[in-house]
Order: C-alpha cells, then structure tokens, then sequence
C-alpha cells in the first residue's frame, strides 16, 4: 500500500496547479455548510434543538468524511467503470493479490487532504464551546465515526460496481453526493420523515450526526451499537455483490 | 442580413444535432437532476425550522419556503451549465483545433447543446417540480401567465450569463491548468450570492449589499420570487436591465479572451 502511496504522490506533484484547486474545493465545500449555519442561526437560535458549536461539530465530521472520499475512494472506485469499459479490468483480476483490495486502494488522491485540514479545523473551533464535550465521548465518537467509514466505503464500493452491468456509473456516485450532502447538518434539523429516511433508508445520519451525538454524550445507546452492525452488513454485502459481479465479468476478449 | 441568415442556417443545423445527442443520454439527464439537492435540503430545514418558529420566519411560512425553493431548484436545474469543462478538455487535449477549421465560433456549438439539454430537461422539471408543491399544504405556482412569459426572459437572460461566465473560466485553460476548479467556486458563490440556500430577505444585510452588486440575485432569487408568485413588476424589470447589462459586458470580456487565448494556442504549435 505505500508502494501505491509513493506513486500516486509522485505523480500528482506533476500537476503543482491542482493543488490551488483542491484547497479551493475544500475552503468552498466549508462555505457551503458555514453559509448555511449563519443563515439558520440568523433568524432564530436552534437549529432543531443544536446549537451553533453543535451544528458545526457535524460540520467537522462531515469534511472528514469528504476528506476520506476525495482521497481515498473517489480516485478508485469511479476507475472500476472505465477499466469495466476498455476491458483493462482483467489485470486486476491476473495479479495474485484480492481483487477488491487492489481496486479499493491503488490510487490516493492526496491533495484532497486539504478537505480533512479544513474538517479539523472547525472540529477544532467547536470543541472549546461545547461544555459537554468528554475524553470518553470524544473516544466513542472516533470509533463510531470510523464504523460509519466503512459504512460509506461498502455504499460507494457497491455503486461503483454496479458498473459491471450499467458501464457509465460516473455519474450514481453524483447521485450519491447528492444525498449524502444532507449530512453537513444535524439530522434533527430535518423534518421527522427526511430524519429517519437519512437513518434507516441511506445512512447519512450514522456518518455525522451519530458520532457528534456521541462526543455531545447525548447518544442513546441503541444507536452506538446499531452502527457497527450496519457497517458489518454493508461490508459483507459488498463483498458478496463484489464477488456476484464478477461471475457476471465476461472479461474483454469473451 | 445575408450573414444573419447564414448564421442561423448553421446554428439550427448544430442545435438539431445537439437535441438529439441529449435525446440519447437522457437516463443519465435525470440522474444528474437528482443530484441537485441543495435546494431541497435547504427546502426541508427551513421548513422545520418554521414550524419549531411557530409557523414562520421573516414572513416566511412553510408554505411560502416551499414554493420559493421548488422555484430555485427549477430555475438552478434551467441554468445548469458545463461549459468549462468542456473546453477544459479541448483545450487541453487539442480537440479544438478541427473544430477551428469550421465556419463558425465553437460558443455556438455549446450554446446549442445547452439548450438543446433544456428542451430534454424540461418535463421531467416540470413533473418533479410538482412533487413538493403537491406534498406541502398551500405551497404552489403562480397561475399569471404573464409571469410565466417574463420567467422565459429572466431565465433566458440568467441563462447566458452563466453561460458566459463559465465559458470565460473554460478559457482560461489557455493560461493555466486547473480552471475546472474555479468553475466550481463560481457556481458556489452564484448559488450562494443567488438564494439557493435561503430568500435573500433572510440574509445579513452586508451579504445581501455584496450580492446586489453581481448579476447572481437576478438569476436565482428573482425568477424563483416570480414563480412563486410574490415578484412586483417594477423588481423584473430593474433585473432585466440589470442582466442585459452584464450580458453585454460578459459577451465582450469572453470575446477578447477568446482571441488572446487562440493567439497563444496558436503559439505552443498546435
């Protein structure tokens, strides 16, 4: 994997101008979710029973997480589709280490670090005004925010492989940034029935309304076990979808 | 004259082509549609954060918040434009060059895709425009047709204002490579500046002093005001000049860009 790490950096250096731009993308992936919370807390002093340090603590979580796909999945996973496409798929499936492995992690986009520097930094400015904040809290919230990765790892994993049969899936994993963008704020900010369609139906909630719950103390413990179950079952799933996709693989020469 | 007939000869030949290359990619038409959820998202806070108010906010009821952000999300999936990064790829791959040898600017090839794109677009805006206007007691359109007939103006206006914009950032591939990157911020702060996360009558004075001098309000929050039936007339027709104004000054500005920028393609042997 640092093998893979190396040459990804090296070659992204190339391309110095890009760097300019995925800090631009950051700064303005922030700007949407701050405009947002300054317009909600402009005109009354809740935003569904969270407070501004609150609501930005999700914010925080909610970089990260576009941090962890900009770097990491992004870069892989939208490859599934054009490799399926020009039939260069079958060196994968040559080479003797896990098929899945190889694909979910050849690439890192490094750049889009930025998107992690700017998510620390309003977790950062939250944290001193949370008076509830607690070491242990703060303990539960990194590894229910971790759970929730590999939650959103096996969602996007499973649309990209969707691309065994449909080729030009681009653009399901635009379909899904849509959705998942809802997770900038509090899920209570929603109304009930959007609430528990981002919970049980997508599960945005889980990514970063579930850790900030959690590092607030006021998560109830159903939920604290629920996503690590959640995370165990789309995993799996995407292993088993992975692994029936490829049976339907005809390769490039069949 | 002869040249005006000539010209629109050639731009229906092009946009007839374009219609039905948007004709054949219609499934993934409708996807990107749905990935344009900002408006809703905001539509479902701000509607919850009106009833948690006791029923409204600034004037607004949920009603009103409903039919203000279906009328952004039509007139923002209206404006959608990917220009930029269609030169981006032209540019850099040198695709442009065959397209130089044509009779005829490539804006005119874009621009007709786009519309193209908007004639294909249109009934699936309409009918899932009607889904939150149906779901949210009292939320609707206007039934002015007036209204409707000046909306084809401002939009049309807003339309080739973005156009322009974008298509001046695409240019600047001539000079650097990453102008795919500020095409993403421009549309961050035209949705911003515009009234896609809230009616600007929510926002803080100063922003909204900083929005009044772009083009932006005119695009999103006007037509969006209109659909929803509460623009006075007088507003249009200040934000019609407004948007004639920057129309011409962007013609102009992407029209020396065009020839500094060809001068220079010319120069690194292409």
């Amino acid at each position: 994997m640092w093998l893979f790490l190396a040459n990804s950096l090296s070659a992204q250096l190339e391309y110095r101008a890009n760097f300019v731009g995925s800090v631009l993308a950051s700064f303005g992936e922030v700007a949407v979710g701050l405009l947002g919370l300054v317009l909600f807390f402009g005109a009354s002093d809740r935003l569904g029973g969270w407070t501004f340090p609150q609501a930005a603590l999700v914010l925080g979580f909610f970089m990260l997480a576009e941090s962890f796909i900009s770097v990491l999945l992004q870069p892989n996973l939208n490859r599934i589709a054009e490799q399926v496409r020009l039939g260069t798929m079958d060196f994968n499936l040559l080479k003797p280490v896990d098929a899945q492995f190889l694909v979910s992690t050849r690439q890192v986009n490094v750049f889009r670090l930025s998107d992690a520097v700017v998510g620390l930094l309003v977790i950062g400015w939250a944290a001193p005004r949370l008076p509830d904040l607690t070491w242990g809290g703060a303990l539960l919230a990194a590894l229910l925010f971790a759970s929730a990765l590999v939650m959103v790892y096996s969602v996007w994993f499973m649309l990209s492989t969707t691309a065994f049969w449909f080729v030009k899936v681009q653009n399901v994993t635009e379909l899904f940034n849509g959705v998942f963008s809802a997770g900038r704020f509090p899920a209570a900010a929603f109304p009930a029935w959007v609430r528990t369609a981002l919970t049980f139906v997508v599960p945005v909630a889980f990514v970063t309304t579930v850790p900030a719950e959690a590092a607030l103390g006021r998560l109830d413990a159903g939920l604290a076990l629920w996503s690590p179950v959640v995370a165990l079952a789309l995993l799996a799933a995407s292993r088993l979808f992975w692994t029936f996709a490829l049976r339907s693989y005809t390769s490039a020469s069949s | 004259m002869r040249a005006a007939a000539s010209l629109g000869r050639k731009f229906r030949a092009i946009f007839s082509a374009q219609l039905a290359n948007m004709v054949a990619y219609r499934a993934e038409l409708i996807i990107w549609m749905l990935s344009g959820t900002l408006s809703f998202i905001m539509m479902a806070i701000w509607i919850s954060q009106a009833r948690a108010a006791g029923g409204e906010i600034g004037g607004f009821t949920e009603a009103r918040f409903a039919s203000y952000f279906t009328g952004t999300w039509v007139t923002g999936q209206l404006l959608v434009v990917w220009v930029a990064w269609e030169l981006d790829v032209q540019i850099r791959l040198g695709n442009l060059s065959p397209k130089l040898l044509r009779p005829l600017d490539p804006l005119w090839e874009h621009l007709s895709n786009h519309l193209g794109d908007r004639l294909v677009r249109a009934p699936f805006i309409a009918l899932l425009a009607c889904l939150p206007l149906l779901l949210v007691p009292g939320a609707g359109f206007t039934t002015d047709p007036r209204v409707y007939a000046a909306y084809l103006l401002v939009v049309a206006l807003g339309l080739l204002i973005r156009f322009l914009i974008e298509y001046c950032i695409g240019l600047l591939c001539f000079w650097t490579e990453s102008a795919t990157s500020f095409s993403e911020i421009s549309w961050l702060v035209y949705a911003a500046l515009g009234g896609v996360f809230a009616p600007l009558q929510l926002y803080p004075e100063a922003l909204r002093r900083v929005a009044r001098l772009t083009p932006f309000p005119y695009m999103v929050n006007l037509p969006a005001t209109m659909l929803a039936g509460d623009a006075a007339w007088g507003d249009v027709g200040r934000g019609v000049l407004v948007l004639l104004g920057w129309a011409a000054a962007l013609g102009t500005l992407r029209l020396v860009m065009w020839r500094l920028g060809l001068r220079r393609y010319g120069a690194v042997g292409a």
